[in-house]
């Protein structure tokens, strides 16, 4: 595991207790969707948590980002709140987007979350106009923009990584490379290499390992200080992998991958496991630190999803307000 | 009062705007020296720079999404789409993003963004240059859309556009780039939703948008010589529609030709004409008429594009039918 | 707290899952991830884990069984008793026969329910869909309503006498003879539709009352008019049919309604009951004798009936009109011009005027009331006439009544004049 340039203990705890929130917010979704109690569809972010918490924790609040139809975990990892989450999820009034976004539209712009985004692909053009903002108005504000493999097929994509070249915008193109667009094998939708399409524009790409917190960590943290200092745009590949399948109800998956294949990851590759050996390793926390941070976030999730639960549905006067801004 | 063209009236309203406001910015293809190939926005490069009047890639979803997100993160961009049909290349950006993210973030986040485009035929310009798209994003929720007749009008709804904090779409009639008009000197806006009364009358309305307002016009003078008293009324933008003053004036005169070069199928003037026979039903003495432009593609050859699209003479004709008392379209 | 075990959503457009087989005995110790049962859903079989550590304790659905989804199927408890048994699947909280419903059906303009009068069956009862079913009161009348389909009258969820809304259920009729009918009351709660709702289609049999004012249908069927025409004629209380009775053509506009309102308010067919015109004059010397004489020996014009039409026709000054001229044994028509002293005889025709010539009878006054067309009645008067005028108010208006009678009197006195 390498060292990233923040060896403090409590960064890294808080790392381990980021990533935890993710794979618990998840597994607390699923069950509410599994049980019927939660409408829609939702996708999991389980198994890619080093990704969303390696670079987020190397962003400020006014940094932004973009996310997607996947995108509980950007959320959780740019600061949001579990029960204005779960109340979001179920619809309620009091989710952060009142219950008119819910699971594939969660935005929390407290915290530079511009929102999810359930058109594949659909918010590459708006971190790369946020970059834009953020230069005419002369902050220093860098952009992440969260997308997937299978968002690397849209056109969108390389209108404005041209234009961000072209411009020096200070934007981080971060692609999850988990290997499957929904339910096809990356390999079959994209030609040749993914950070060459980048080099071609002139960008900076780099590949990293996903599940590697530390490793996304240190990357994120070099690439974010470049780019605020007008050095951007910058492309990172990050190989990674998602446990559950494309949205819950993906259940028989065997013809696009084996149970071998998951459980690999899930036993070798998990992201939180693989930190927590090397925070005990190196002898920053014990198994019981580890197991009281878990179980503290676990209590905090019930209390939410209780919460959230029990919530009031938004009145139905609410239905058309929001259309227009005042 | 001076009089200016169309396209100097809305530089002017760019001008005046971005010396006002220091987050307003320009963005599109070839809208700084070039000044567009209109040149309606030509000089202001010089005044503002590179950095605040922002030439493109020819890549309409690409500039537009940045607009969005900028639009987002505390600017007021003002997009210029060539021409009003490569709507059909942005559609995701601006009915799925811009359109709905005030409305999916339950109001948190605010999309202030003005898409300058245009419209109309007759410009022996084909099917793919000259098509009249604003009953498109009309039927968006979310986008606003403006339809200058003129160049105060241009001027007036531009500056309120500017302000405006939701996505706003404004089609100026490319065929009257060139005309001129009384233009007061100085700071002026006009309100969304409040429809102008340019005439009054009292035996039939004529309801015109954008460059059917001139058409509406000149279809009145017609009748007048006939004896025919014809109100002529610009709603100026038809999201949001001053729907209570066509209905009144629909109550007062009992007939209504509603008038629009978009395509009349599922368009401008079937929405006009439906809201009318809705609101004012037992006040009409004949059926709410609808002329839109033909639906077809538009023709290039001058002897078959000109028929396509509303006319003075047809406009006349039409209303004196209806004041006549004569059936329309009877079975 | 026991742990709730549910019947898991899998797919995107799934209602139930099939349990293929439990992996756990009921109080078998169970820990999170354990497989408890396994479900078949359209898509695929799933294995299904324990989300807690606990013993699996009140399984409520076998294998083999479909279960909707989100249904608790067993729990996971602290200990390996068991608790009370979940809530059966199905449980309900009326058991309310399976079968078509009927609802109380809308019968007026703005009503908003029913009273039911009475039941004309019984629950249990065989019913035919022709076969009235119960008896409603509305504000307007009283109405039996059919069954509307075949069946057995399986339960009444109205009482008589009970005013319920209109669109709820107050009946299920099914297809086979119930074996417990029910009967309830409305105000025990309405029944929410378990099967495809069917109001009444069966017509009210008692006579609903009748408008009181027909609607204006023209012989030829719908009058077209526009909807403002409509409007004003609804609200001045004109009768558009008479426009059409008119031969006015159609479509009528609002321009049609000052038309209609100027019109006398009777039709032709009940002319006896429209307001009258009755006009006299007098015409103290006979100028129309010496006429006659002058005009037989000057111009060889001996047919008196031509001149007094050709009098008539002129004093109407309308241009050409169509005069009947009746005396004792004669009924002619005659045409003329108004410029011609004469007017000729023809045929046939619709008379404008009837001119009828009494000077040779001992009638000296009279009052005959309007009739198809206006009359001008001659009588003796003196050493000369009267000339009565009588017409229906709607065949002529006053001040153009007393234009024609005026100048047929001017001209029988001076008919020379006429000839000027």
């Amino acid at each position: 595991m390498e060292n990233g340039p923040n060896t403090n203990t409590d960064e890294y705890l808080r790392i381990y207790a980021q990533m935890a929130r993710i794979r618990t917010f998840e597994d607390n979704a699923n069950q509410l969707y599994l049980s019927a109690k939660m409408p829609g569809l939702t996708h999991m972010y389980s198994g890619q948590e080093a990704v969303a918490v390696g670079i987020c924790e190397a962003l400020r609040t006014t940094d932004k980002v973009t996310s997607t139809h996947r995108g509980h975990g950007h959320c959780v990892a740019k600061g949001a709140n579990f029960k204005e989450m779960f109340c979001e999820l179920l619809g309620k009034e009091e989710g952060y987007c009142r219950g008119k976004g819910g699971s594939m539209h969660i935005a929390d712009q407290s915290n530079g979350n511009l929102g999810a985004n359930a058109i594949v692909g659909g918010s590459m053009g708006i971190a790369t106009g946020a970059a834009f903002s953020a230069k005419l108005l002369g902050t220093d504000d860098v952009t992440v923009c969260f997308f997937g493999d299978g968002a690397t097929a849209q056109g969108l994509l390389y209108e404005v990584m041209n234009m961000a070249a072209l411009w020096k915008l200070p934007v981080i193109y971060a692609c999850e490379n988990n290997g499957y667009s929904e339910y096809t094998k990356t390999a079959e939708i994209a030609a040749g290499s993914i950070t060459a399409r980048a080099e071609a524009f002139g960008i900076e790409a780099h590949t990293v390992d996903g599940q590697d917190v530390l490793a996304v960590n240190a990357l994120s943290e070099r690439l974010v200080a470049r780019a605020r200092r007008g050095e951007g745009p910058f492309f990172i590949e990050l190989m990674t992998y998602r446990y559950h399948g494309h949205h819950v109800g993906d259940i028989n998956r065997e013809y696009y991958r084996t149970k071998d294949e998951e459980k690999h990851w899930r036993d070798d590759r998990d992201p939180i496991t693989l930190f927590a050996r090397h925070l005990m390793s190196e002898g920053i926390a014990t198994a019981e630190d580890l197991d009281a941070i878990r179980a503290g976030i676990k209590d905090e999730a019930s209390a939410a999803v209780a919460y959230a639960l029990a919530a009031k549905y938004p009145d139905v006067s609410e239905v058309d307000m929001h259309v227009y801004a005042a | 009062m001076r009089e200016i063209t169309l396209s100097q009236a809305v530089n002017e309203a760019l001008a005046e705007e971005m010396r006002r406001d220091p987050t307003v910015f320009i963005i599109g293809e070839d809208v700084a020296e070039a000044g567009t190939p209109f040149k309606v926005l030509s000089g202001l490069v010089e005044e503002f720079g590179t950095h605040r009047v922002v030439d493109t890639p020819i890549a309409e979803p690409g500039f537009t999404g940045i607009a969005v997100g900028a639009a987002m993160t505390g600017t007021r961009p003002v997009v210029d789409l060539m021409f009003g049909d490569f709507l059909f290349l942005i559609m995701d950006q601006l009915c799925n993003q811009a359109a709905k993210t005030h409305y999916m973030s339950g109001g948190k986040l605010n999309v202030p963004l003005v898409l300058r485009t245009n419209l109309g035929a007759t410009r022996r310009s084909a099917a793919q240059h000259s098509q009249s798209l604003h009953a498109l994003v009309a039927h968006i929720p979310g986008l606003k859309v403006a339809l200058p007749s003129s160049a105060y009008e241009a001027k007036g709804l531009m500056k309120t556009a500017i302000r405006d904090n939701n996505p706003v779409v404004i089609f100026e009639d490319k065929l009257m780039y060139q005309e001129k008009a009384p233009v007061p000197e100085g700071e002026f806006l006009i309100p969304f939703g409040v429809a102008n009364v340019l005439r009054e009358g009292h035996d039939i309305t004529l309801i015109g948008t954008s460059s059917m307002v001139q058409v509406c016009a000149k279809a009145a003078d017609i009748l007048a010589k006939d004896g025919i008293s014809a109100e002529v009324i610009d709603p100026r933008t038809i999201v949001p529609l001053d729907e209570a003053a066509l209905v009144k004036s629909a109550k007062k005169t009992s007939r209504v030709i509603v008038v629009d070069e978009g395509h009349q199928s599922f368009g401008v003037t079937s929405e006009i004409a439906s809201r009318i026979n809705e609101k004012a039903f037992y006040h009409l003495d004949a059926p709410a008429l609808r002329m839109g432009a033909m639906d077809v593609p538009v023709p290039f050859s001058p002897a078959l594009e000109d028929i396509t699209v509303p006319t003075p003479e047809g406009v006349a004709e039409a209303a004196r039918k209806l004041v006549r008392g004569e059936m329309i379209h009877a079975a | 707290m026991p742990l709730d075990v549910i019947m898991p959503a899998l797919g995107m457009a799934q209602d139930t899952g099939l349990i293929v087989a439990w992996h756990k005995h009921p109080g078998e110790a169970v820990a999170v991830g354990d497989v408890l049962f396994e479900v078949e859903t359209d898509k695929a079989t799933m294995e299904v884990e324990a989300q807690g550590d606990g013993f699996l304790t009140g399984v409520a659905a076998e294998a083999g069984q479909e279960v909707p989804v989100g249904q608790v199927i067993a729990q996971i408890s602290d200990s390996a008793e068991a608790p009370a048994p979940a809530p059966a699947p199905d449980a309900k909280p009326y058991a309310i026969p399976e079968g078509d419903t009927i609802i109380m059906p809308t019968l007026g303009m703005a009503q908003d329910s029913g009273l039911l009068v009475r039941w004309l069956k019984a629950p249990g009862d065989a019913v035919q869909a022709d076969d009235p079913l119960f008896e409603v009161e509305t504000d307007k009348s009283t109405v039996e309503v059919a069954a509307g389909q075949d069946g057995f009258l399986a339960a009444t969820l109205a009482d008589e006498g009970e005013d319920v809304p209109v669109g709820q259920i107050i009946a299920i009729i099914s297809a086979e003879k119930p074996a417990n009918p029910v009967t309830r009351s409305a105000a025990q709660g309405s029944v929410a539709p378990k099967v495809v709702e069917k109001p009444s289609q069966a017509p009210p049999r008692a006579s609903v009352a009748k408008p009181e004012h027909p609607a204006p249908i023209a012989p030829g069927g719908r009058i077209l008019a526009s909807p403002k025409a409509r409007r004003l004629a609804l609200e001045q209380g004109l009768d558009l049919a008479r426009l059409v009775a008119a031969g006015h053509a159609q479509p009528f506009h609002a321009s049609d309604i000052d038309t209609l309102r100027a019109m006398p308010v009777a039709s032709a067919q009940t002319t006896a009951a429209a307001p009258a015109r009755r006009l006299t004059a007098e015409i103290a010397q006979d100028g129309f004798a010496a006429f006659a004489d002058w005009a037989a020996q000057e111009a060889g014009i001996s047919d008196s009936d031509a001149l007094l039409a050709g009098l008539a026709a002129a004093s109407l000054g309308q241009g050409d009109a169509t005069i009947n001229v009746q005396a004792f044994e004669r009924d002619r028509l005659f045409v003329g011009d108004g410029t011609q002293a004469t007017a000729q005889q023809v045929p046939e025709g619709q008379p404008d005027l009837v001119l009828r010539d009494l000077r040779f009878t001992a009638i000296t006054a009279l009052c005959l009331g309007p009739e198809d067309q206006p009359v001008l009645t001659l009588t003796r008067s003196g050493t000369g006439y009267a000339v009565t005028f009588e017409c229906a108010a709607d065949q002529m208006s006053a001040p153009r009544a007393i234009a024609v009678l005026s100048a047929f009197a001017g001209r029988m006195q001076q008919p020379l004049r006429h000839l000027l």
